[in-house]
């Protein structure tokens, strides 16, 4: 059990951070804020991202707790602490992993002026809710709580491996309005869900007087849906990730996905932009294996009922009989049913201001001309995030001030409510070095002092190779 | 001035990122969590009359019945539970005082640990209600978890045969569980 509890916050610490990138959405110099609006602006002739290098992502969080919460040097009993945040935390806190990783990525103008985008990115994804009521009954039993109705349909979680084909294409189709969209082919490696789960547990003082109490499941009806996970079972480890892997060459489940977005530039000044990303689903035809656990039970202990035994008579298997009851209460059934489901769709929307010096036209200095749409070196706005979840949406907002300072360096800094936080500090830099385009943009920064007070943190940084004829 | 600017900002980046870190906090603390949950479970219960005791023959004064109880010997509860609680309730309407005992037996039917409940009278119109409380803790717990199997025997002092009344057991069991690495 602790060991458990000591693995799941190393994990967490491990895998810092969630899948908004509020600094890297509408940083047009990096090719990969095209994979966050296939419709943005797009400044280049050719991009060719370095293989496994061009975008490694990191995202973990949880929305209501930190490592330092829990962990602190001083402050009393870890005990107190873990038990204090159990009653704090509600059943729609969450703890999320993301990550991803390039491993190809490139594009090109052709002569019609549309940028073709391609690639293949993997991507690991995870969200836990926090089971409220099975937490207080694991942690303090039932002996405080006759009476209390526990929660089992709070179990929520989900996760999911899989690489992504994709195809985008991107096109400015007036001088204000440019579009784009993208193309994926989901091929699912591993998955595991567990959702719209039902029942209660109570504990309650006897109403049939058959004894002091009742133990009673009432309408449980607990789901896992896990797909090319039980054919892993028998398999030694080295085979296993030989199995995984070849999964990500399109052997998984396959799914297919659209990305939309635009970007429209109402006049020099103002622009805004918006994207759905994800919007598709994946099959689940291999490997599909569900567990269903569903029934109703009363325990109230076992009766004895001192029955005339006659030679090499035994007494009842009272015990056996209670145990194989209850089993055979709450079969689980093993059901290989094929299934789709929907990828969780992430929305993405900002309004920007451009103002500082003009880089365009006879200026003195027009080594900052970025393009022809890029007048003015800097710019702030506003952006909304939105990532629709098995208890709802989880939405974010940013405030953001963009600064371009040289040919060579440019920076976005924002302001986050999320969540996890109403005052998430993120920042990214790109430098241009040549061909060479480095990024690196980090959330949270308020904390990296202190890394175990952050609720979450997001990572991303890559190195690209860019191209511009002119 | 552009260019040291630029890599003013650059460092101060570069240095913030790279100086994050995790401090004041404690990692060894998972060595001194500690679940302590504890759970209220039924445990057994009875309603006898004075056939319970004539299908034994007349004036049978003795009545005995065996139930596995598995779950004391189980691993998870051998290696956490530090103390139970066993709650006895009986209601007794018969005219007639009872001993009553449980004994705790391992797979070999040695005794390990066991309870001794006198229950007196009752009346039809008044029962008597008898309440016992069994702590078990320190080296009995340790006794209590070889078991696997409760016998419990009930013992009258006259006969019962054609008597009204019944004698009713409830009962619970409070485990006090400790669970550590």
């Amino acid at each position: 059990m602790k060991n458990l509890i000591t693995c799941f916050f190393m994990f967490w610490v491990i895998l810092f951070n969630a899948q908004n990138k509020q600094v890297l959405y509408g940083l047009e110099e990096v090719p990969q804020s095209m994979l966050l609006n296939p419709g943005s602006i797009i400044n280049y002739d050719y991009h060719f991202g370095i293989p496994f290098l061009s975008q490694i992502h990191f995202n973990g969080g949880s929305s209501g707790v930190s490592v330092y919460d829990i962990f602190k040097e001083s402050g009393g009993d870890i005990n107190e602490r873990i038990r204090n945040k159990i009653f704090e935390l509600k059943n729609t806190d969450f703890f999320t992993a993301t990550q991803q990783l390039d491993i190809l990525n490139f594009g090109w103008k052709n002569k019609k002026d549309i940028y073709f985008s391609a690639g293949v990115y993997q991507e690991f994804d995870f969200i836990l809710y926090f089971p409220k009521d099975l937490a207080i009954l694991a942690w303090e039993g039932n002996a405080n709580y006759i009476g209390k109705e526990f929660d089992l349909g709070e179990i929520s979680t989900t996760g999911e491996l899989l690489t992504v084909y994709h195809l985008g294409i991107n096109k400015k189709i007036t001088k204000e309005l440019t579009l784009g969209v993208r193309g994926k082919i989901y091929s699912s490696m591993l998955s595991f869900r567990s959702t719209n789960n039902k029942g209660t547990f109570v504990t309650r003082t006897s109403e049939t007087d058959n004894n002091i109490y009742e133990h009673i499941v009432n309408g449980a009806d607990i789901n896992v849906q896990t797909t090319g996970i039980a054919s892993l079972e028998d398999l030694e480890g080295s085979q296993v990730m030989s199995e995984v892997l070849g999964r990500a060459f399109l052997g998984g489940n396959l799914g297919i996905g659209l990305d939309l977005g635009g970007t429209y530039e109402i006049n020099e000044k103002w622009a805004a932009s918006a994207s759905f990303l994800d919007v598709g689903a994946i099959f689940y035809t291999k490997d599909v294996e569900s567990y269903q656990v569903k029934g109703e039970y009363t325990l109230d202990g076992i009766e004895l009922l001192f029955p005339p035994l006659g030679d090499g008579e035994t007494t009842p298997p009272y015990y056996d009989d209670l145990i194989d009851e209850i089993e055979d209460t709450f079969p689980v059934d093993t059901l290989n049913n094929s299934y789709t489901k929907f990828r969780p769709v992430k929305f993405n929307a900002s309004v920007k201001y451009n103002f500082g010096k003009e880089i365009g036209g006879d200026e003195a200095c027009n080594c900052l001309k970025m393009g022809e749409n890029q007048t003015f070196n800097q710019s702030v706005g506003f952006q909304y995030y939105n990532i629709f979840r098995p208890k709802g949406p989880q939405i974010a907002a940013t405030l953001f001030y963009y600064r371009r300072f040289s040919d060579h360096i440019s920076a976005k800094a924002t302001y986050t409510l999320d969540s996890y936080s109403y005052s998430n500090l993120g920042l990214g830099l790109v430098a241009n070095m040549g061909w060479v385009n480095f990024y690196i943009t980090a959330d949270n920064l308020q904390w990296y002092q202190n890394i175990a007070k952050a609720k979450s943190v997001s990572l991303q940084l890559g190195f690209n190779i860019i191209i511009d004829k002119e | 001035m552009k260019i040291k600017l630029n890599l003013f900002f650059s460092l101060i980046f570069v240095v913030l990122f790279f100086s994050a870190c995790i401090k004041d906090t404690d990692f060894n603390q998972t060595d001194d969590i500690l679940v302590t949950p504890i759970v209220e479970l039924d445990f057994l219960f009875y309603n006898l009359n004075s056939e319970s005791f004539t299908d034994f023959g007349v004036n049978n004064l003795i009545l005995s019945d065996t139930t596995n109880f598995n779950f004391l010997n189980d691993d998870f509860v051998v290696d956490n539970l530090i103390r139970a609680e066993f709650f006895f309730k009986y209601t007794n309407s018969l005219p007639v005082d009872f001993i009553t005992e449980y004994k705790f037996l391992d797979e070999n039917n040695n005794p390990h640990y066991e309870v001794i409940i006198p229950v007196g009278a009752g009346t039809v119109a008044t029962a008597l209600i008898v309440e016992h409380i069994e702590n078990i803790e320190g080296d009995d717990i340790i006794a209590l978890t070889n078991a696997e199997k409760v016998v419990v025997n009930i013992m009258a002092s006259a006969p019962v045969d054609n008597l009204e009344g019944n004698l009713k057991l409830q009962s619970k069991t409070t485990y006090y569980l400790i669970i550590e690495q």
